[in-house]
Parts: structure tokens; sequence; C-alpha cells
């Protein structure tokens, strides 16, 4: 994959950004994604919690990055190898926690398929499923550049 | 160290051993989720488990049409670590006994 910059709609973007940080704050010290686990080794569900935690962090702390100065002046984000990964799995973690914490009323199919009564919800429900579709559109893209048959099937 | 290599190490590998036999098979099993894309899923079959494009996508479409699918079957140490990588991915991973072999 080669480096690619992303034009993004300054004004449109930007509120979602609040509803990502709260997120990413609300997720600090632990999973996005309640997994357990194998055996009944109390040390070893420790240190694997401890450091999924610490991975996750790390991601979102790189996510979080793209939307700094530079993107606030120009409304760019850069992506390459050294942060698609852990950009990828940042928007994975983020969008769990935004469907546990604001979305779970929505029923798995409609929020699939994206048919939502967007005018019916609350203003902090409709920011995050707003939110929730940016993470999955900047993944979609992020896929498409790292392997761009994985959209033909 | 993290817990994938931790799990290959033989010091620390002495409970998990006693409580397993050396041949005994396991499986690794991806159960469905309603937030990870399609793509998403895809992908990540592809760079943990060098699948290819139709394996990775007959996966996905086990896991969405029928909840879970098993990705891997193989030696303790090797399906943990491939469970705990899963993890680091968001994927809903689990670790079962194999008893089909």
């Amino acid at each position: 994959m080669k480096r690619v910059e992303v034009k993004l709609n300054l004004e449109a973007v930007a509120p979602l950004l609040d509803v990502i940080k709260t997120a990413a704050d609300e997720l600090e010290g632990r999973l996005a994604l309640g997994v357990l686990p194998p055996g009944e080794d109390g040390e070893l569900h420790a240190e694997w919690s401890q450091e999924l935690v610490g991975g996750q962090e790390s991601d979102i702390r790189i996510l979080l990055a793209l939307f700094g100065s530079e993107f606030f002046q120009s409304g760019v984000i850069g992506l390459d190898p050294t942060n698609c990964e852990p950009v990828l799995r940042a928007c994975s973690a983020l969008r769990l926690h935004l469907r546990e914490a604001h979305l779970k009323p929505i029923d798995d199919e409609n929020l699939e398929s994206g048919d939502v009564p967007l005018e019916e919800m609350p203003d902090e429900q409709r920011k995050a499923f707003a939110a929730y579709v940016f993470l999955a559109t900047l993944q979609e893209l992020l896929v498409l550049h790292l392997d761009p048959t994985i959209l033909e099937g | 160290m993290n817990v994938a290599q931790a799990r290959t190490d033989p010091k620390t590998e002495t409970a998990t051993a006693a409580a397993t036999q050396p041949q005994d098979l396991w499986r690794v099993v991806v159960l469905n989720d309603p937030v990870n894309l399609m793509s998403y899923v895809v992908m990540v079959f592809k760079r943990v488990f060098n699948f290819d494009e139709p394996v990775a996508r007959r996966h996905m479409m086990e896991v969405h049409e029928q909840g879970r699918s098993v990705v891997w079957r193989g030696v303790h140490e090797q399906a943990e670590a491939y469970v705990f990588t899963l993890h680091q991915w968001h994927l809903t991973a689990v670790l079962e006994a194999d008893e089909t072999g």
C-alpha cells in the first residue's frame, strides 16, 4: 500500500470527532469486545486482557493522531503502511463500542443495512450513528487500498 | 514478550501442557458479530491465516450465514495464538477441542 491522502469534508467530520474522542475515552482501560481468553488460567487471563487493552489503546491513539492540527487546516488525513493496520483495528474497536453504548436499540439487520430512521433518533444517537458510519467508510477505504480485489466479490 | 509468544514458550506452557495431551487437536472458531464489515473480516482472514481470496470469503460467509466458522485446526499453542490475534482484530473467536479427528 502506498501513502494515500484523503480529503475529508471538515464541516461534516469535525463534529464526529467529538463523538469518536468520547468513545475513545470510554474505552480507556477496557476492551471493546467482550472476549474471554481460552482456559481457566487466571494469570493468563489477566495478561491476555492487559495486552489486548494496551494494543487497542495504542491503535486508537494512532487513529486520533490522524485528526491533528494539519487535518483542521487542510481536511486531509494521510494513510500509509505504518498506520493502516492500527487504524483499521481502532475503527473496529470504536464501532463496537458505539454500537454497545449508543446503538443497542437499533436492530442488527437495520444497523447493517443502514436502514435507520435518522429523523426519529435522539441527537446523541444520531451523532453516534454518523460516527459509526464514518468509521466504517474509513475502514472500507483502507481495505480497498490494502487489497483492491477484496471488494469484487 | 507478548501473549502469543508466551504461548509458545515451553517454560510458560507447563500448566497448559498438563491439562492437554500434545496430540490433542483444537479448533479456532470465529463467531458472527453485527458490527464488523464483511470486507474487513475477509481481509483479517487473509492476513492472519494467509488464506487466498475464495477461502477467506467462504469462511466469512459461513460466519455471516451460519453464525460460526472453523477457521483453523491444530495444536493448542498455535490455536491459542490465533485466537489472541483474532481478538486483537476485534473478531469474536473461541478455542474448542476438536473431537472430530
